[in-house]
């Protein structure tokens, strides 16, 4: 008998728990999130993530959005389109995601920006650099909120411009990132600047163990300066080698992530100063209170300074909840027409969302490499910020590649 | 090609920069084809335990506070851990396979490779780490009126140091000679009463120690993350099938083929450099299918 009122109370409770119960899981945004979590490229994607995450936690603290919870999955890519793709589709398909996030690997980044005009999911690229993603292949589900090699490219040949080099070598990475953005470079150089001549070039294969044969036969050849189109983690190699054989003290080069903390801080005091570089973010620059109390909040959850990555993922998580909220609901085609236009702050002054081909507009700062005192690393000096809107290309420009 | 002409010493230099580069080339084929040699192990995971071998450098000479004693000490240390890695494996697992087919170990190493490639995630991370030289070893000299760095100058010397051990290791100790026999002929090596396990668990464990010692070489000059592994091993498997199979003689002069090919067209055609290694690799196997030198197999 006792055993039986307790089952009976038991389902008593039950039934006048469930429906209290269900309202509280139903209200959710779902972000999916597809990047390579495996191998080198960890190293930027983690802080994407981390800093999303905070500033998710955060707007969730607040109340959310509209009165739903943001909540996010994430998928390793391992770097590889066909996995990522598959996982992208399980997201759309399975996970019925709201908006798709993601990935370092710009061919994934294309092929997932494809799926998502096809399933009309919004999808917001947070670190691939190819110019493709918001330019020829570009369309109205897919937001760029990262920097990319035309931007870099237009952006160090105006910084090059101003300095009295004439006789140029391009040296690089044999794939996709290191010849767009050598060819942006050289190509903006020259406009600007056409009395410059390229007296040879070098590409070696990514993952290149030894620069050193490289630099001294670049060095043989005499060039006033080198355009140094590499990225990832032949960055800290590369930087060695330029120090061991001296070669920032013979000749100048430019290298679009030069200056990244992510490079820079594992070589310590031992990097070559005077390596001219450009990124999006530092977590010294700009010395704005909100960029401190950025770096203040990123380092007590995650015990490390915030890479540029963490902008990227700061920026998502601000632009995903204004444009919900500027929307009034929660369905794609009123999140796309909310983003455009759409203006949010952030630790790198004021951020907007250009309309025409839905390419963030990101401050570049071109810096050189110099010691400090109070670091024990190297970070960038002089910096010169060159404003978003002067190195994008118009939109009629956006236009003729989409038509092409 | 290159504007402007080349000139001898620039020649001289990076005749002098490959040969600096086929030292670690060397150092870890040898060690790969010694296994391959004896214990007929196509060992994939070799290039795992050569990027342990660099970490643990790191490691060791990061709690010295990268001093020149602690660089020193890592290079004695980080070969020996990854030799005790290698022990375990040996002992633990891959003693229990000899006999099966090559394929099987192909796929047993392969999975050690994975199994490796997360391990070093758990334990050091995925941020990139780099480990500076000792100050006397750190820049470079002026060699004609060009650069020159202090560490493949050390590497120079190395690389003939290395060699020499191998070679008194091989013909002048009992170990090297039993090796020899049981790679042309194992049952016969079985037969006269000698305990060929053993042997062949410290072939294992010397080759895999040469893997670590080309991780802690290399480690200086080198981005010290995940990956690393790949690239080594690809070299690696080339420079022991153009020596001829299992010949750690053929290991040195397919490193140098590959490391001087690699630095010369760099100089001479900078924008195709990435083809001419392997370009040589190509032109010696369609003169020689089984290697330059002897192969065991």
């Amino acid at each position: 008998m006792k055993r039986l009122f307790g089952l009976a109370c038991f389902c008593l409770s039950v039934l006048v728990l469930l429906p209290v119960a269900a309202p509280v899981a139903a209200k959710t945004i779902t972000v999916g999130i597809v990047d390579c979590y495996s191998g080198p490229p960890s190293t930027y994607t983690n802080d994407v993530r981390d800093a999303f995450k905070l500033e998710i936690d955060r707007i969730n603290a607040g109340g959310g959005v509209l009165g739903h919870k943001i909540e996010f999955v994430t998928r390793d890519s391992k770097f590889k389109v066909d996995i990522g793709l598959s996982a992208a589709k399980e997201l759309i398909y399975r996970k019925n995601v709201d908006i798709m996030m993601g990935t370092i690997n710009s061919a994934l980044a294309l092929a997932i920006s494809d799926l998502c005009r096809k399933e009309k999911v919004p999808f917001l690229v947070t670190f691939a650099k190819s110019a493709k993603i918001t330019g020829a292949k570009g369309h109205d589900y897919v937001f760029s909120i990262t920097e990319n090699t035309a931007l870099a490219g237009k952006a160090a040949a105006v910084g090059l411009a101003k300095k009295p080099y004439l006789k140029y070598w391009i040296a690089g990475d044999d794939y996709e990132y290191g010849h767009a953005i050598a060819d942006a470079v050289w190509n903006n150089l020259r406009k600007l600047k056409p009395q410059v001549t390229l007296l040879g070039q070098s590409w070696w294969k990514v993952g290149e163990p030894d620069f050193t044969p490289y630099i001294t036969a670049i060095l043989s050849a005499k060039p006033d300066a080198v355009i140094v189109a590499t990225g990832g983690r032949d960055c800290v190699p590369f930087l060695k080698a330029a120090k061991a054989t001296g070669f920032n003290k013979r000749v100048p080069f430019y290298m679009h992530t030069a200056t990244e903390l992510s490079t820079l801080k594992p070589l310590g005091l031992n990097a070559p100063e005077g390596v001219i570089g450009t990124s999006n973010y530092f977590f010294y620059y700009p010395e704005s209170p909100e960029n401190q109390a950025f770096v203040k909040r990123f380092e007590a959850a995650y015990k490390r300074k915030p890479a540029v990555g963490a902008i990227y993922g700061l920026l998502a998580a601000r632009f995903i909840a204004g444009a919900y909220r500027k929307a009034g609901k929660v369905k794609p085609q009123a999140f796309i027409k909310a983003m455009e236009a759409m203006t949010v702050d952030s630790p790198i002054g004021k951020v907007t969302m250009r309309a025409c081909d839905h390419q963030a507009m990101l401050p570049m700062f071109m810096g050189t490499t110099k010691k400090v005192s109070g670091y024990n690393f190297l970070i960038a000096d002089d910096i010169v910020t060159i404003a978003g809107k002067d190195v994008m290309p118009g939109c009629d420009e956006i236009a003729r590649q989409r038509k092409k | 090609m290159h504007s402007g002409g080349i000139t001898f010493a620039a020649l001289m230099q990076q005749v002098l920069v490959g040969l600096s580069r086929t030292t670690i080339l060397f150092i870890v084929s040898s060690g790969l084809s010694l296994v391959l040699g004896v214990l007929r192990i196509p060992n994939v995971a070799h290039g795992s335990l050569y990027m342990i071998g660099a970490f643990v450098t790191f490691s060791v000479a990061n709690f010295y506070g990268q001093t020149g004693f602690g660089f020193i000490a890592a290079l004695v240390l980080a070969p020996l851990v990854v030799a005790a890695v290698s022990l375990v494996l040996e002992r633990g697992l891959l003693c229990r396979l000899y006999d099966r087919e090559h394929l099987m170990l192909l796929l047993f190493t392969f999975a050690f490779t994975l199994i490796f490639a997360d391990l070093v995630k758990m334990i050091w991370g995925s941020d990139y780490r780099s480990l500076n030289a000792p100050a006397w070893l750190q820049g470079s000299f002026d060699l004609a009126g060009l650069p020159f760095p202090r560490y493949s100058l050390f590497l120079l010397i190395m690389g003939p140091l290395v060699a020499l051990g191998l070679w008194l290791l091989t013909n002048k100790t009992r170990i090297g000679k039993i090796a020899r026999a049981a790679a042309v002929d194992r049952e016969m090596v079985d037969a006269i009463g000698i305990d060929v396990s053993r042997v062949f668990a410290a072939v294992f464990v010397i080759g895999c120690y040469l893997a670590g010692l080309g991780g802690a070489l290399v480690a200086p000059t080198q981005n010290i993350t995940q990956g690393m592994d790949h690239t080594i091993i690809i070299e690696a498997f080339l420079i022991v099938i153009i020596g001829g199979l299992g010949n750690i003689w053929g290991a040195l002069l397919g490193a140098a083929i590959f490391g001087l090919t690699d630095a010369i067209g760099i100089l001479v055609w900078p924008q195709f450099a990435i083809v001419f290694p392997y370009m040589a690799v190509v032109i010696v196997l369609l003169i020689r299918p089984r290697g330059l030198l002897k192969a065991i197999w």
